[in-house]
């Protein structure tokens, strides 16, 4: 980083916010993907618009490459450091400036927490219904970037369907504003938000989202069914998606990932594969549909059938799903976990071809999945202090995508591209294809400075190197859904 | 006629500028002084499958088509596209015009999946994936929607599709000021009730909401009635009645004859102050206050309205020299896509 840049830093900055020394650095050096560090040249905490405006325009007018932080749980390495370059930490940015019922919508900052958004709208009945895993944690900012999404994408979408204005400011230090407080977002013209909503960072920095808000549903009805056999759980999917139901959310865990979830106390059945549905909307409704689903459920070869009567039994069903990743760090002293995407009637097959491939590695595989979708999320276990384990389990995640693509899905359904997938991307985009979006991305980012190295397959690689997990997913703060 | 993407390319490459047109539905969208390429040959369902609720379909079929298939799995298309009758998928999504329904879930930009495209460099490609998540790339497809075939053309579009609900039980609430119907959707709009559609109507004295509830036949009669309740309790209507005619109430746009038509994007603080200045011509809003079609004689005057508001519309039918009416729509954004997409400047 050269000497003018640095100036340039301290006259936005007074001393306190901009970080240089090693020692302040450190806690910047990796995301949730702890396998890959870089120390990055400085980290700035903006605290308003102004401030990172004017540090995006002296990167681009210095060549400096940037990388947009929020809390960092990026799964992707998405928001890993840039080799020398400028880590812009938006966590200060944290205001919820408005919250509007009547027009169901939220204004908020980048830097807000996911959370926080459905806190502030609680008391209005309404709620923001992107809900990844680590979303007591993670900032809107972050899910923006990567298209974050959680348990309940099949019938809510992901986070892009959920943004309805921004206020951005482009790589190169243009500002520009696009939707609006509609419910019918961009409206007319071309659908800007769905363009820069995950665009993984590599087109500028979001400094002001407005988002839609739903109401909070009135009855939540959550089913937990245990099978003896995987294949099982997945014909009942099958069963609940033919019948016309369309159910918030649909979970599959198979063996080991249930015995992982016993180590948080999820006290789940002792099974071959559990199965979670929850429906919810209005009671009346939700009542008669619950009942065709206890029917169809029971009718699936489920040998126990736990229906939760109430919030509190409601919260232990998804206790144990949603810590499950964590819970698995206790199985075992590192896991990798993809989310790679199927087409669901394709699950069976894959979940077959993931089998052989962990006999083949020699490695233990956890699946856990949002089955209504299709997404999967194997955690391929591992022990990091054994020489090339990294290496052989970042293989068999590899294999893994490979079969997600061939099978007609995705490489990834949640957690973006970043730095772990980009060498992937050229099995499911052509060269065409490819070559289109790296001229949007030059278009747009000239200098190429934003989140350099994400995304594109190439670029800087950083190390591969062991850590573990990242601390607060070992205290199950966070977690890798 | 066009029917295969290769005539497609050849298009793109023997013009140097050109206007894409589905079913022309639309007719004030085609005002263009440039060749049109016919999209209306490239047709047909590509391949659906009812339990991924995915369907993939080229840019030209009628939306009938699509409508009655997937009826008969009974399933639907969420953002309900507007002009079912006479417009293709490829306009519907390239115009972003959706009906009433497109309250329950949302709009074309949350149910497209994926599209293949021609750009102005007649090359093709795909954007966007054919599962129903997927965050893998730049998601073009999403900024496709309304982008009006000026930075590619749509040739095949991916859709994720829901099952549709056996039975519908519509209300119109009526009250004696459009203010007081404004209020009153806002409060249905948050409440825990969740509705089809919600429209509301303004008329000589007065205003109403429509409202429609889909569901099981075996419970529809009772959540109508706790609706009716609550609205009744919290807003207080002047009437009350159910609507018999399930059909043409739906079609949004039905009523608003004139020589013009547009839709405009609104939000619904904006209604009143929109509504006071439009009084005379036919309107109807949708969304819950969220989008409005205005019908008029004058599509100039109506454009100026908007421009004074800050408000953009996008003109359907009428006499215009460009569709887009209001507030200007440049953005620099949309502009380096363009540039990249259509570096010549041929799709107008």
């Amino acid at each position: 980083m050269n000497r003018r840049f640095i100036e340039g830093l301290r006259e936005i900055y007074p001393g306190n916010r901009l970080l240089t020394r090693d020692v302040e650095l450190l806690p910047y050096e990796s995301d949730a993907l702890t396998a890959f560090q870089t120390k990055p040249g400085a980290v700035v905490l903006p605290e308003n618009d102004d401030e990172i405006i004017a540090t995006v325009r002296l990167c681009h007018e210095h060549g400096v490459p940037f990388v947009a932080r929020g809390s960092g749980t990026s799964l992707s390495g998405g928001s890993l450091p840039i080799a020398d370059g400028l880590t812009i930490a938006l966590n200060r940015l944290n205001r919820i400036k408005r919250i509007d019922p009547q027009q169901r919508i939220a204004v908020v900052e980048p830097g807000v927490v996911n959370l926080h958004i459905s806190q502030a709208a609680q008391p209005y009945g309404l709620y923001y219904a992107p809900d990844p895993s680590s979303q007591s944690i993670c900032t809107i900012g972050g899910n923006i970037a990567f298209n974050s999404g959680g348990a309940h994408c099949l019938k809510y979408g992901m986070t892009s369907n959920h943004v309805l204005g921004m206020k951005v400011v482009l790589a190169d230090g243009s500002l520009t504003e696009f939707g609006s407080e509609s419910l019918d977002g961009c409206g007319i013209g071309p659908d800007l938000i769905g363009l820069f909503v995950g665009s993984e960072g590599l087109f500028g920095i979001a400094l002001e989202l407005t988002l839609r808000l739903l109401p909070i549903p009135e009855l939540y009805c959550t089913v937990l069914a245990a099978y003896d056999d995987l294949g099982q759980a997945g014909d009942a999917v099958s069963l609940v998606v033919a019948s016309g139901l369309l159910p918030g959310a649909i979970e599959i865990m198979d063996r080991l990932a249930i015995r992982a979830a016993e180590t948080v106390g999820a006290n789940y059945p002792d099974a071959e594969a559990l199965l979670i549905v929850e429906m919810e909307g209005e009671a009346l409704q939700v009542e008669a549909e619950f009942a065709q689903l206890r029917e169809l459920i029971e009718r699936s070869g489920a040998f126990e059938i736990r229906a939760a009567q109430s919030e509190d039994e409601r919260a232990r069903i998804w206790k144990g799903r949603k810590s499950a990743f964590s819970a698995v760090g206790r199985l075992s002293p590192d896991y990798i976990v993809q989310d790679g995407v199927v087409p669901r009637s394709r699950l069976g097959e894959a979940l077959l071809q993931i089998d052989a491939l962990k006999r083949r590695y020699g490695l233990e595989v956890a699946n856990v999945f949002h089955a209504g979708d299709g997404n999967l999320h194997p955690l391929i276990l591992f022990d990091g202090r054994e020489e090339g384990a990294l290496h052989k389990a970042e293989a068999l995640a590899g294999e893994i995508l490979a079969m997600c693509v061939k099978l007609g899905g995705s490489i990834t359904g949640e957690h973006g591209v970043g730095v772990e997938k980009r060498d992937y991307m050229p099995a499911m985009f052509s060269e065409a294809e490819l070559d289109v979006m790296l001229a949007l991305r030059k278009a747009i980012d000239p200098r190429e400075i934003a989140n350099r190295g994400k995304m594109f397959p190439g670029g800087e690689a950083p190390a591969l190197t062991m850590q573990g997990m990242h601390p607060l997913e070992r205290q199950g703060v966070i977690s890798r859904e | 006629m066009i029917t295969s993407e290769e005539q497609i390319k050849a298009f793109v490459g023997a013009h140097d500028r050109l206007h894409v047109r589905g079913l022309g539905s639309k007719p004030a969208l085609h005002q263009v002084d440039a060749p049109a390429l016919d999209m209306s040959g490239l047709r047909g369902i590509v391949e659906y499958q009812p339990g991924e609720f995915t369907l993939t379909v080229r840019a030209g079929t009628p939306l009938r088509e699509i409508v009655a298939e997937l009826e008969e799995q009974g399933q639907y298309l969420p953002f309900d596209p507007l002009l079912p009758d006479s417009a293709s998928i490829g306009g519907a999504v390239a115009s972003n015009l959706s009906g009433s329904r497109r309250h329950r879930f949302g709009g074309a930009r949350d149910f497209v999946l994926g599209a293949a495209v021609v750009d102005g460099t007649a090359q093709s490609y795909t954007v966007g994936g054919k599962v129903v998540k997927n965050a893998a790339g730049f998601d073009l497809s999403k900024f496709l929607v309304g982008s009006l075939g000026r930075y590619a053309i749509l040739t095949e579009l991916t859709f994720k599709v829901f099952p549709d609900v056996p039975q519908f039980h519509s209300l119109r609430f009526t009250y004696g000021t459009l203010a007081e119907a404004l209020t009153a959707s806002y409060a249905i709009n948050r409440s825990r009730f969740e509705l089809d559609a919600l429209d509301i109507l303004p008329g000589a004295d007065g205003a109403a909401l429509l409202t429609r509830l889909g569901g099981f036949s075996e419970t529809l009669p009772a959540r109508a009635e706790r609706f009716s309740e609550f609205v009744t309790a919290t807003t207080a209507p002047q009437h009350v009645e159910a609507i018999k005619d399930e059909l043409s109430i739906w079609d949004c746009v039905g009523d608003l004859d004139g020589a013009c038509l547009a839709k405009v994007t609104l939000a619904p603080r904006q209604l009143l102050e929109l509504d006071a200045a439009i009084d005379g011509a036919k309107r109807r809003y949708t969304l819950a206050g969220n989008t409005g079609f205005v019908a008029c004689e004058d599509a100039g005057w109506l454009g100026d309205v908007l421009a004074r508001q800050g408000l953009r519309g996008l003109l359907l039918r009428g006499d215009a020299r460009s569709p887009l009416l209001g507030a200007p729509l440049e953005n620099v954004l949309a502009a380096r896509v363009k540039a990249t997409l259509d570096p010549l400047g041929k799709l107008v």
